[in-house]
């Protein structure tokens, strides 16, 4: 009996679809901008998180010895600092492998070329590169090398903590979400509001055959799911054509992301891929929401049963 | 079958449609009310299925106090009587077959059901073979013996009949007080609203008279007087 019932809701929401085909486009066609602007404010998350993760990425303490201090002197601290829970690894750099890529790096300078060509031996030393595990354990590794153990050994130690880097991108991808938040309020409004008209339209086309189904018995749930599950079926038709355009558009973009945000690893299909159910399954259950509730709300309005 | 006791309606801003009627209907019964326009007719019919409630009184249908009837519950009552209106309330896209079906689609019969019932229910009204038809390939009767069919497939126990010869002639007419008289004999309540003095002297039954809303006369085998 309930399964009778849903079929022939869902045999008459199909045909209504159907019979009013300009209308559901229209429906389907602002649900989808809806849906590509609430996606647009994901995409902008993605690029903002994965470029604040390469920034963090690069901030690290290097710590450059005296140019006498023994390697193994140097590896006894280093296992020393790696005992630290903040730490979460370190790289040492030997005085050779120091040279070679200071040479490689000044290639082109024949000043320096020459000089290191006179100089005997080699006149840099090793390196340590400590990563902490998060932003915030800098300040304690920073406070464990200024251990007075340490202080003849200690040439220089250098910190960049590109706060300010991270800030400037806070500040630009928020305005970003800001407006497209703005933006995707806008759509859902524009969409609830085409639903609740949907509805209002087709129960005025429908009047007749309302009535008649009320005076052979028909309950208000039989009467009022056609209606809704007409739009639901909308939602559902908007959330395809998003998806679609959305990844017509990523395949375009993907290639040029690389470029654009010179060596920052950015994979928006493979983001989208990996949230798919997440970030699609929540957008279309909110817009299957909105479709029930203003359905329901013009249904009540003008559906007196 | 029908119980309307001291029952009361007035209409915003003042007319009163019905004063302080008492009607009771037994089973089996078949029953012409009759009176002049704006007497209060068609305001007892949407009583009965529940579509207007009364200011005052009590009514009861089928044992069951439907005074303040539940939203939820009016489909059940609707199930319960059968209703023809004088427009036949047919809908103009679908079949026959189709617009009888409707009913008991709405309701959650399963359609090996609906296949066998419909044509029966058809044949009694005497369409069988204009099962394919749309209403406006029938005559005025034959619209009405649709809906009547639509009306019976509930297998209701009361048939309420709103002027349903109003738009026919006199030989359709006859025809559907026929019917309405055989559905009567199988044990349905009929009731009859009807404007038609010939029809109502003929049928040698109760008829009940509403003058302004009250019931001025009420007789065995009555006479249209008015
Ligand atoms: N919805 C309404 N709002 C206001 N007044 C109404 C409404 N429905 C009916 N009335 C009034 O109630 C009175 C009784 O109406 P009703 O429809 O019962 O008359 P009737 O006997 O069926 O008449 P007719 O023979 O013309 O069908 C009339 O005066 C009518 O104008
Ligand atoms: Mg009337």
């Amino acid at each position: 009996m309930i399964i009778i019932t849903i079929k022939r809701s869902l045999w008459f929401a199909l045909q209504s679809f159907w019979r009013n085909i300009w209308l559901s486009l229209a429906t389907i066609f602002i649900i989808s901008l809806t849906f590509l602007s609430i996606n647009f404010l994901v995409i902008i998350n993605a690029i903002s998180d994965s470029a604040i993760t390469a920034v963090k990425n690069k901030i690290d303490v290097s710590i450059y010895f005296k140019q006498d201090i023994r390697e193994s002197k140097v590896a006894e601290i280093k296992s020393h600092l790696e005992t630290l829970t903040q730490v979460k690894e370190i790289v040492y750099i030997s005085p050779d492998e120091n040279l070679r890529v200071f040479k490689e790096r000044r290639q082109d300078d024949q000043i320096i070329q020459e000089v290191l060509k006179e100089l005997e031996g080699n006149p840099l030393s090793s390196t340590l590169i400590i990563k902490a595990k998060n932003l915030s354990d800098y300040p304690e590794i920073l406070k464990a090398i200024d251990n007075p153990a340490y202080t003849d050994l200690i040439d220089k130690k250098s910190y960049d903590d590109h706060q300010t880097v991270i800030a400037n991108i806070n500040t630009i991808t928020n305005n970003i979400k800001k407006g497209a938040l703005v933006i995707s309020l806008m759509f859902v409004i524009i969409a609830a509001l085409i639903v609740f008209n949907t509805v209002r339209i087709a129960i005025f086309t429908h009047q007749q055959e309302i009535g008649i189904m009320k005076l052979v018995g028909a309950t208000n749930g039989f009467i009022r799911s056609p209606f809704i599950l007409e739009n639901v079926f909308s939602g559902i038709m908007a959330c395809l054509v998003a998806i679609s355009v959305i990844y017509f558009i990523l395949s375009l973009v993907q290639p040029h992301l690389a470029n654009f945000f010179n060596g920052v690893d950015l994979n928006l299909i493979g983001y989208f891929n990996k949230n798919f159910i997440f970030v699609f399954g929540s957008q279309l259950l909110g817009i299957i929401v909105l479709n029930i509730i203003s359905s329901s709300l013009a249904l009540g309005k003008y559906l007196k049963v | 079958m029908i119980h309307l006791i001291n029952v009361t309606k007035t209409f915003e801003p003042k007319t009163v449609a019905l004063k302080n009627i008492n009607l009771h209907i037994e089973p089996g019964e078949f029953i012409s009310i009759v009176g002049q326009s704006g007497s209060g007719k068609t305001t007892i019919a949407r009583l009965l299925i529940a579509e207007i409630r009364p200011d005052k009184g009590k009514i009861v249908v089928g044992g069951w106090n439907i005074t303040g009837i539940k939203h939820r519950q009016i489909p059940l009552l609707r199930r319960q009587i059968g209703v023809v209106f004088q427009d036949f309330k047919l809908l103009p896209k679908k079949t026959v077959f189709e617009n009888v079906a409707f009913a008991l689609q709405v309701s959650g019969v399963p359609k090996s059901r609906i296949n066998k019932i419909v044509p029966q229910v058809l044949k009694i009204v005497d369409l069988g073979d204009k099962l394919n038809r749309y209403p406006q390939q029938l005559s005025g009767g034959e619209k009405q013996r649709v809906a009547i069919a639509r009306a019976l497939i509930h297998r209701p126990k009361i048939l309420l009949a709103d002027e349903p010869t109003g738009n026919l002639d006199a030989i359709n007419s006859k025809e559907i007080i026929d019917l309405l008289l055989k559905i009567n004999e199988f044990g349905t309540t009929v009731v009859l609203v009807s404007h038609d003095k010939e029809i109502v002297n003929g049928l040698k039954k109760r008829v009940v008279t509403l003058e302004n809303g009250e019931i001025s006369q009420d007789q065995k085998v009555g006479k249209y007087v008015i």
